[in-house]
């Protein structure tokens, strides 16, 4: 399900301090280009094949308490195809989105409807999340978009303080359709998981930030298990994703991508 | 008959400062006439150009089926190429543009916004639309890549400036979501609140290059010398090529061409009270003069002119006056038409105007038809008007006309 | 002015009726001539004021501070039973229509269009937009019906949906729910915008508020005036009486700024013509009265030469034309007001030449004109003004004969 990574780490990002003058920076030893950090970060986050039953949390102003919402992602990265079926509210139990590359459809199972998202729509907010339709179908590469800059080295970590962590700036293309003017990194040295971002728009102002918490072994990799998205300028807002199980190298069979399978409701 | 016009004529010569009241009344009567006229063409021009002026053009060519659904993949296959030749051959054609045009949105650090986007030739679209007369901010684009410009309300919405950088996302022609980053390089306003909230301008090369569309193109856009001969095109245009959807500015929005209607009518009452005004001033002061005249018809009668005679002589006179007051009054009316070819700034009026540049002005328009009105009515008027007195006067006794006041 | 003047002059109009006449009718028809063309004018400017108004909305607007500009959900307005009640105790208000407008998908099989969802109170929306007269098919919403939905004719098409089909909406609910329902076509509407036509639908304010979980709140009130002029008037009013820093009054001019453009172009015009028939009209009258001195040049010359001093003739003359223009003006209003008033009753319905475009409009077109106090106050300085300067030149001509030379002359 690297099309939710993706999401997140593009779409969530979250509140910290500009990071740059840090005190504690210090210069990186030779050793490891920026980039080649970079894409060992973005390796540790992928599967070709990948099952991922996550939480969503979101908190908003307009909300009295926050909404959650329980899904189940199966994603296709070759094939470029994904499903999702929604496990709660009990009001969306059963609800389903099918992307086949580049079609996205949604099936209603209490209206028994499917209803294939038009380009027009695909800006509406994804389950109420600060996630778009159209976040779930676009492809970007953190890696191929983006030049990487080492800025240092931060023996701690904002969000996790004992963590030692390289500090990349991305910086994307001019033609890299991202509407950052830059991403600040924060990843683990040991490890190469991505402990933080910081996203920026051109004038170097801090839009939001993401932090990834619950740092937890699955398979070979080190995968964060808690993603907390803070937008800078809206005050209350919050977007969760707690992953509930991630599975990297699954073999999922072709039927789960079929408009039958959106169909069938909750299995 | 030619001694008849040479008394006429010296009539006129002799009595200066009658002649002189009756040519100015008729100059003034066709001054105001067509001066108004004029106007109102002029106002009808103005609201169309500020209501069409934004991407509207008289005439929009597409292919077949487009305007019920203007879907992306609905194009004009061969880029327009075949319908570029029928309209350089169009002498009423003053010119036209290419334009892709499309859905999507665009993203900024701040936000999403849903918006109609139109790719234009950044050359000729000048030709066809004000949108470059409109840019307050930046620049109009210049054909290079990943230019965009804006409205005013657009860039609040998005948070953003000149020269900030948005993503626009779109589906192209195959289907594909694609996206593409450009920067903001302009900013305009326009008239319309729409255009100002829900338009992003870039250019053709690129719109190609996010929608996949080759050579191919959405619309034609056409601008006719005179708005008039956007119906005969049309027709042209749609019966020699039925594979085509081509559309006048007022079947694109009826509810411009509705305010338009309602303009037109009162026009049409103005034309009458200004016609009015004219017909019974020259009526009056022809009346008046002849009345004044009593008495040298009196003397003109008792000498043993034929009544006829005297009845084609007066009237012959009062014709006369009148050719040289039209002649006088068309004369000023041109030179004023022409001084004003710049059009009259009424911003004085509304103060909102002049945020608009184009809004403000009234040009004046002339066109020959609109003088043959004018002079008929004045010529029958001054001919009715010397009748009814000179008939009058001519039915009196020499002995009674000579004594009257 | 004494009253020696005055008798003179008074006398010299009676004794020469058909002088009188001729100068009478000249103002007189001058001032119906600028009486009907204002009544013209402000009646064409209020018709399309209330045409274009009744497509957006309204005259005057109620929204949330900043809705305008942003016109989402986030800036709701509490609509409430003591608004209600307000709006209905304002006297000059014609009809007022709560709507609450969201976006959401609307499908149909395999096809699916964004839609501008309009929630509407059924027995109100009539009163601002008139909106059964732009039904072609079908009705409209009716009150106590739930899940109905009313389409733009274009957006039906292309939906593929027909008279008792149903469509889904799905769109996100202010509570950041997905919310999704079956509606049942009742009804087809025309616009005069494509795009509007291709994109609106109605449905209940009820199943709105419901369907985006927006209990109790509207997104704008849309306000129809009685009279186009007192919507600054009303708007202060409403401004003054509901000020709670939660709602902004906004006008039409606001609202639909390009409707003001079109109409300020117009009026600028307008006065123009107005303009140049003053000028025409001005002329009329001097030449007129100038004729009309020149022909008693034989009387002025023996008052001159009886030893009337020539700045009382220059009095006697101008009071004489004042007094016509005087007489002439109230004779103008008296046979004026009553035809603006009647064409104010019985409009012109024009079947214009666009008239292939507007006829399916349900749009109607018509010469019209609107009585107001403004007019006959106005045109009467106007045609005041005009006979103060017309009047200036015969009565300087007529003060300026020679005594013995003019009665030669005669």
């Amino acid at each position: 399900m690297s099309n939710y990574l993706k999401v997140v780490i593009i779409l969530l990002l979250g509140s910290a301090q500009p990071s740059l003058a840090l005190a504690s920076l210090r210069p990186a030893s030779p050793g490891m280009s920026a980039t080649q950090i970079a894409n060992r970060a973005e390796e540790s986050l992928r599967g070709d094949q990948t099952v991922i039953q996550a939480q969503m949390t979101v908190r908003s102003p307009r909300l009295t308490q926050p909404r959650m919402i329980e899904f189940t992602s199966w994603d296709d990265r070759l094939g470029k195809r994904s499903f999702t079926r929604m496990e709660a509210p009990a009001k969306d139990k059963g609800t389903g989105f099918l992307k086949v590359h580049p079609n996205l459809w949604m099936y209603i199972p209490r209206v028994e409807r499917t209803v294939r998202i038009p380009p027009s729509m695909m800006l509406q907010s994804w389950m109420g999340s600060d996630l778009t339709n159209d976040d779930l179908v676009r492809e970007s590469s953190q890696t191929d978009d983006y030049d990487h800059r080492l800025l240092g080295i931060e023996d701690t970590v904002k969000n996790h303080p004992d963590r030692e962590a390289y500090v990349v700036e991305y910086i994307p293309h001019e033609d890299t359709p991202v509407v950052w003017g830059k991403i600040i990194a924060w990843i683990d040295t040991e490890r190469d998981v991505t402990l933080r971002q910081e996203f920026y728009d051109e004038d170097d102002v801090l839009i939001r930030t993401m932090q990834y918490q619950e740092i937890q072994p699955v398979e070979k990799r080190w995968v964060s298990h808690l993603w907390i998205l803070t937008p800078e300028q809206k005050e209350g807002h919050e977007t969760q994703v707690r992953i509930k199980r991630i599975e990297f190298d699954a073999e999922i069979d072709d039927t789960v991508f079929t408009k039958r399978n959106l169909k069938k409701g909750l299995r | 008959m030619l001694t008849l016009f040479r008394i006429a004529l010296r009539n006129i010569g002799r009595n200066r400062r009658r002649t002189s009241i009756l040519v100015v009344t008729v100059a003034i009567g066709l001054l105001g006439t067509t001066l108004s006229m004029s106007l109102l063409w002029g106002i009808e021009q103005q609201m169309i150009e500020t209501a069409t002026a934004t991407d509207l053009g008289h005439l929009q060519i597409h292919a077949t089926g487009y305007n019920a659904d203007p879907k992306i993949s609905r194009l004009l296959s061969d880029g327009g190429k075949e319908i570029d030749g029928l309209l350089d051959g169009e002498p009423s054609v003053q010119a036209y543009s290419h334009r892709i045009r499309s859905e999507g949105l665009v993203t900024s650090p701040k936000a999403s916004v849903g918006l109609r986007i139109l790719g234009v030739d950044a050359e000729r679209e000048p030709e066809v639309s004000s949108i470059k007369n409109w840019i307050v901010e930046g620049d109009y684009l210049s054909g290079k890549r990943r230019e965009s410009i804006v409205g005013r309300r657009l860039a609040n919405r998005l948070g953003v400036q000149i020269g900030d950088k948005v993503i626009i996302s779109a589906q192209d022609t195959q289907g594909n979501m694609t996206a593409e980053s450009i920067r903001i390089t302009g900013i305009f306003r326009s008239v319309s609140s729409d255009i100002d909230s829900g338009y992003l301008f870039i250019n053709l090369d690129q719109s190609a290059h996010i929608f996949g569309t080759h050579e191919a193109i959405s619309e034609i856009v056409v601008v006719m010398n005179e708005r008039q001969s956007a119906l005969p095109l049309q027709a042209k245009l749609s019966m020699n090529r039925p594979h085509l959807e081509v559309l006048r500015w007022d079947q694109l929005r009826p509810f411009i061409a509705f305010m338009m209607d309602t303009t037109q009518s009162v026009a049409a009452s103005f034309y009458l009270v200004i016609f009015v005004a004219m017909a019974f001033g020259i009526a009056n002061v022809m009346m008046m003069s002849i009345f004044d005249r009593v008495r040298e018809i009196g003397v003109m009668l008792a000498l043993g002119m034929s009544r006829t005679r005297l009845l084609l002589l007066i009237i012959t006179e009062g014709v006369l006056v009148t050719i040289i007051g039209t002649a006088i009054g068309l004369a000023l009316s041109l030179g004023i038409v022409g001084a004003l070819s710049e059009g009259v700034d009424f911003s004085f009026y509304s103060a909102g105007f002049n945020d608009f540049g184009v809004g403000s002005r009234i040009v004046p328009l002339l066109k020959p038809e609109d003088f043959i009105l004018p002079i008929a009515i004045s010529m029958l008027t001054a001919f009715m008007a010397s009748l009814w007195p000179a008939l009058r006067a001519v039915q009196l006794q020499p002995a009674e006309a000579t004594r009257h006041e | 002015m004494n009253s020696l003047e005055f008798r003179l002059a008074w006398r010299s109009l009676g004794r020469n009726p058909r002088r009188t006449g001729l100068t009478l009718a000249a103002t007189s028809f001058a001032m119906m001539l600028v009486v009907n063309m204002t009544g013209l004018s402000n009646g064409s400017h209020e018709e399309m004021v209330e045409n274009g108004v009744r497509m957006a909305s309204g005259h005057l607007s109620l929204m949330a501070p900043d809705h305008l500009e942003e016109r989402t959900l986030e800036q709701p307005l509490a609509w409430t039973q003591s608004l209600r009640t307000h709006l209905e105790s304002v006297p000059d208000i014609k009809g007022f229509a709560p709507r609450m407008d969201a976006f959401a998908l609307v499908s149909h099989e395999e096809s699916a269009q964004g839609m501008l969802i309009r929630g509407s109170d059924p027995t109100r929306e009539n009163t601002v937009s008139e909106i059964e007269d732009r039904l072609t098919t079908g009705r409209f919403l009716r009150q106590g019906e739930s899940r109905e939905i009313v389409l733009g004719q274009k957006g039906a098409q292309t939906l593929g949906v027909e008279l008792g089909d149903q469509v889904l909406l799905y769109g996100m609910a202010y509570s950041l729910e997905s919310a999704y329902e079956l509606f049942t076509v009742v009804g087809l509407v025309r616009f005069p915008d494509a795009e509007l036509e291709r994109t609106l639908a109605f449905i209940s304010l009820e199943d709105a508020q419901a369907f985006f979980v927006y209990a109790d709140r509207v997104t704008e009130v849309a306000i129809l005036a009685e009279d186009s002029y007192q919507v600054e008037d009303l708007q202060n009013r409403l401004t003054q009486t509901l000020s709670n820093g939660d709602l902004r009054v906004h006008t039409w001019q606001e609202v639909v700024p390009e409707l003001d453009q079109i109409i300020a172009i117009d009026k600028g015009g307008m006065y123009l013509i107005l303009l140049l028939l003053t000028v025409v009209v001005g002329f009329g009258i001097l030449n007129t009265i100038l004729m009309a001195v020149l022909e008693r040049k034989r009387e002025f010359g023996i008052l001159l030469a009886l030893g009337l001093k020539p700045s009382k003739i220059f009095k006697v003359v101008y009071l004489e034309s004042l007094l016509l223009a005087g007489v002439g003006i109230v004779i103008g209003l008296a046979i004026s007001i009553p035809m603006v008033l009647y064409l104010q009753a019985h409009p012109i319905p024009i079947t214009g030449n666009a008239a292939e475009g507007i006829s399916q409009l349900n749009i109607e077109v018509s010469i019209t004109s609107k009585f107001r106090a403004s007019n006959p106050i106005r045109s009467t300085l106007i045609m005041m003004g005009v006979a103060v300067v017309a009047a200036f030149y015969p009565a300087l001509k007529a003060s300026r004969g020679q005594p013995i030379d003019v009665v030669q002359n005669a």
